[in-house]
């Protein structure tokens, strides 16, 4: 049933890198990093201010959510109600989020009210009054949400695989516990705001329908009563410590209809060479629709929905994941697939078409990516963070089109080894426990505490 | 070179021989196209006992056609730089790419070659009837919360088939797919008289014309299904149900209201879309001031028109109006239910302040620049904005439209959901704290 078409499969079209945007890069008084870039598709502003914070913040992190939930609770100014009506009038969003290991304030605005936006930001920085009561019902409230999210059973799984791959590192910490929010204060969130909330370790990221160096000007303008601040080096973090991968780690889970498998080993970090010939072998792996992994596990045996591996990247270093929420029954084969398919592209290298398609995905995801504004703006925002320059939003595209395939065979030989990454299952451990165990060792963990 | 994104009226349109419907929205701010073929089915119309059946069959559109293999499809996007997918809603099937704008005719062949030519094997039926399992077990059985209240609510609201049951599908009824379902409702509803095809972006309308002839011309052409009307009369009762979820933390609840036809009513309708941002867009709205802040009786509060939310102005009546809160269970439901209805009374009866319109204004039109930021929402906007209403140009107008209200309106809408029966479904953890 061939069908009659006037045209046959298109051929590919030449290979395009995407068009890198200027970035004006400055620095305010106060050493506060600034970058401003026009994008003015639509008339709409994105800002962005973020901190990189120390490692006592990360592993201890119920301060700095709580700051997050209550920095809009009211400035000496107006109370929150208000506040979120200047803002919304403005046409705007402004937040706080606690990150793995930054803090980071978003906002949003219709261009034409950028500088009213800034007078918002800068009486948060300077005015936000902690109110206790309101500080309370905050960090309660965050409690609860704490709970909500420590029962979806990928939360867990994403909690016990830090415990694995960063043991003794503060990023081994997630998400804090109920007790320890219900300790945060007033008190302490007006010391840990003059403490993260710091210039010298601040990026500002103002992106949109402006004219950078006016929007720099007017930033400096705006932000000058808060810039006035002694600068100091932002603080370090240690790197990642290397993992024993050791036996495969069921976290129980009473009744659950699925294994929720979790592998994950280091990678290489965006500045480290090896890193463009990681990300590409890693799509070959798990991260394309057509990968070897989806391939395998859903379309030849429906075991799951959507598996994937992927690499996430922090300031103190970078993590290859491997991830499948697969059918309780079909544990341990969908496991036993995915060391195969690791242990096939670790050993048996890649075919160049592979390799071209992976490559054309990942400069064209990238493009996607930086797209819009609120991509750009996220994506320029990491880098920064990470202590990356703007060059790179140029130079990884670059990167990519030239990486070889013996570099992809060689990052894969030594990141995607089954025995680089450790393992671990949330499940039924009545269900998924002798299963498991017929394919290497295992160990059953305490579960999480969720107090 | 930074063209704005300002005109999504200048929308050209016409039909090939076959009925199919090409919208194109050229915009050359950056080099990508946005393709998308949008089939005016959805979980409304699957046949009784084959419940899900609309969203296995998205499933199965990837499974391979004539020209192109099993998966294929989405590898040959992917390797041309561009991303892939679909998704089902109750009146709507969406399939969709953005890519670089030099592969806008890959994007035509996949999608005519399967709308001419889908190649269904058993094999594949059945890996695609698993995988979905593994899809609802991920986002519904073994979830905290899955399908609330997308799944639950509608099944209390709702008496009649078309609206009440579950557009995941039960596990009996996928298992019991045949290829000879799948045939009859690719005959039904996937032909190209049924179906609207968008692009937008970086194309040029003459080039879309000449490429859409040359791709979905040939395809032979028969007259659309009529769909439903789905109405069904008002409940005469509050409907009140509880289900006891072990997996869950804390209590949650759903309220369900109907709202006016968003086709022949739209200005009704749309009083209510801007009602749901004054009730609960931001922490200026009425019910986060009211519950979270003040009575600190809700973790959060959200009201969705539609399904998703997303899907406000893609859906044919009966919609419902809802209102999602999740709750520590220090105040009971019915507690909470009340704050919420004095809340609504303060509305009917004033009305919003003029300073709280011209706000949700403000975001209204901030948040529709930053939707049709992305070429792909922009894509799917306009196609399915089409579908339902027949005017893609509405995107365009609906951030006007909306400022437009009047504040008697909304105090209307307001009444509206205040004399009527509601339906209450109530999430309870099983061991209570």
């Amino acid at each position: 049933m061939t069908r009659e078409t006037a045209a046959s499969r298109p051929a590919p079209g030449r290979l395009r890198l995407p068009k890198v945007p200027a970035v004006l890069e400055d620095e305010l008084p106060g050493g506060l990093r600034v970058l401003a870039v026009r994008r003015s598709a639509v008339p709409l502003v994105q800002v962005r201010l973020a901190f990189a914070v120390a490692g006592s913040h990360i592993s201890k992190s119920a301060g700095p959510s709580v700051l997050a939930e209550s920095m809009l609770a009211g400035t000496d100014r107006r109370d929150r109600g208000e506040l979120a009506k200047a803002v919304q009038r403005l046409g705007g969003h402004l937040g706080a989020s606690r990150r793995e290991d930054s803090f980071v304030m978003s906002a949003s605005v219709l261009a034409e009210n950028l500088r009213e936006l800034l007078e918002l930001l800068v009486e948060v920085l300077r005015g936000a009054s902690y109110p206790q009561e309101e500080v309370r019902a905050d960090r309660e409230r965050l409690a609860n949400e704490t709970l909500i999210a420590l029962s979806q059973p990928d939360v867990v799984a994403g909690e016990a695989l830090r415990r694995r791959l960063y043991p003794r590192h503060p990023y081994a910490a997630g998400l804090p516990r109920p007790a320890s929010l219900h300790r945060v204060s007033g008190a302490t969130l007006r010391s840990l705001h003059r403490e993260i909330l710091d210039p010298a370790a601040g990026q500002l990221l103002l992106l949109g329908d402006l004219e950078p160096r006016r929007a720099v000007s007017m930033a400096g303008d705006v932000l000058a009563p808060w810039l006035d601040r002694a600068k100091k080096p932002a603080p370090s973090l240690l790197p990642l410590p290397a993992i024993a991968p050791g036996p495969i780690e069921i976290v129980p889970r009473d009744g659950s209809v699925q294994s929720n498998v979790r592998l994950g080993g280091p990678a290489p970090t965006r500045s480290d060479p090896q890193w463009p010939a990681t990300a590409l072998a890693s799509l070959i792996f798990g991260g394309l629709f057509a990968s070897r992994l989806v391939e395998n596990l859903r379309e030849r045996h429906g075991y799951t929905y959507s598996p994937r591996s992927a690499v996430r990247h922090g300031r103190a270093g970078s993590s290859l994941l491997v991830e499948a929420d697969v059918a309780t029954e079909a544990t341990a084969s969908a496991l036993l697939e995915t060391r195969y398919e690791l242990g096939r592209i670790a050993l048996g290298g890649v075919t160049e078409g592979e390799l071209e398609a992976a490559r054309r995905y990942a400069i064209g995801s990238f493009t996607f990516m930086t797209a819009t504004q609120s991509g750009l703006a996220e994506t320029l925002s990491a880098l920064s963070i990470a202590g990356l320059p703007p060059g790179y939003l140029k130079s990884y595209p670059a990167s990519l089109a030239k990486t070889t395939r013996a570099e992809v065979e060689t990052a894969a030989r030594r990141y995607l080894a089954p025995t680089a990454l450790a393992t671990v299952v949330v499940g039924d451990p009545t269900a998924i426990g002798a299963q498991l165990s017929t394919i290497g060792e295992v160990a059953i963990s305490a579960g999480l505490s969720t107090r | 070179m930074t063209a704005r994104r300002s005109d999504l009226r200048a929308i050209e349109r016409f039909t090939l021989h076959n009925g199919l419907r090409v919208i194109v929205a050229p915009d050359h701010s950056s080099p990508l196209v946005g393709v998308a073929v949008i089939y005016d089915v959805g979980f409304r119309s699957e046949p009784k006992g084959r419940s899900g059946f609309a969203h296995l069959f998205e499933h199965l559109m990837f499974q391979g056609s004539a020209n192109v293999a099993k998966i294929e499809h989405i590898g040959l996007v992917q390797s041309a730089g561009g991303v892939v997918n679909g998704h089902t809603l109750p009146d709507l099937t969406a399939y969709y790419e953005a890519l670089p704008s030099g592969e806008l005719e890959l994007a035509l062949f996949l999608e005519a070659d399967r709308m001419a030519t889908l190649a269904l094997t058993e094999e594949n039926l059945a890996n695609q009837v698993a995988v979905v399992k593994e899809e609802i077990k991920v986002n519904v059985l073994n979830k905290p919360y899955g399908g609330f209240p997308w799944i639950t609510l509608p099944a209390l609201a709702f008496k009649t088939y078309p609206n009440a049951h579950n557009g995941y599908g039960d596990f009996a009824h996928l298992e019991g797919a045949t290829l000879g379902d799948a045939a009859d409702f690719r005959a039904r509803y996937y032909s190209p008289g049924n179906a609207v095809l968008v692009v937008c972006g970086d194309c040029d309308p003459d080039d879309v014309a000449r490429l859409a002839e040359r791709h979905f011309g040939a395809i032979a052409g028969q007259p659309a299904p009529p769909h439903g009307p789905y109405g069904e009369g008002l409940p005469k009762t509050e409907l009140r149900r509880v289900i006891d979820d072990p997996l869950i933390p804390q209590p949650a609840f759903a309220l369900g209201y109907r709202c006016p036809d968003p086709l022949h009513q739209l200005e009704d309708y749309a009083a209510y879309a801007v009602l749901a941002n004054v009730l609960s867009d931001g922490d200026a709205s009425r019910l986060r001031q009211r519950l979270v802040y003040r009575d600190r009786s809700v973790t959060d509060v959200g009201c969705i028109l539609g399904s998703f939310g997303s899907d406000t102005f893609f859906m044919r009546d009966p919609v419902l109006f809802q209102i999602v809160v999740f709750h520590p269970g220090t105040a009971s439901a019915d507690e909470i239910v009340a704050a919420i209805d004095s809340e609504l009374e303060s509305l009917a009866g004033t009305g919003p302040e003029p300073d709280e319109l011209a706000r949700v204004a403000a975001g209204l039109a901030a948040g529709h620049w930053s939707s049709i930021d992305s070429v792909l929402e922009r894509t799917l906007d306009l196609g399915s904005v089409e579908v339902i209403h027949g005017r893609a140009e509405l995107v365009a107008e609906l951030p006007q439209r909306l400022s437009a209200i009047q504040p008697e309106a909304v105090a209307s809408a307001a009444a509206g959901l205040l004399n009527q029966h509601r339906a209450l479904l109530e999430l309870r953890p099983e061991v209570v704290r």
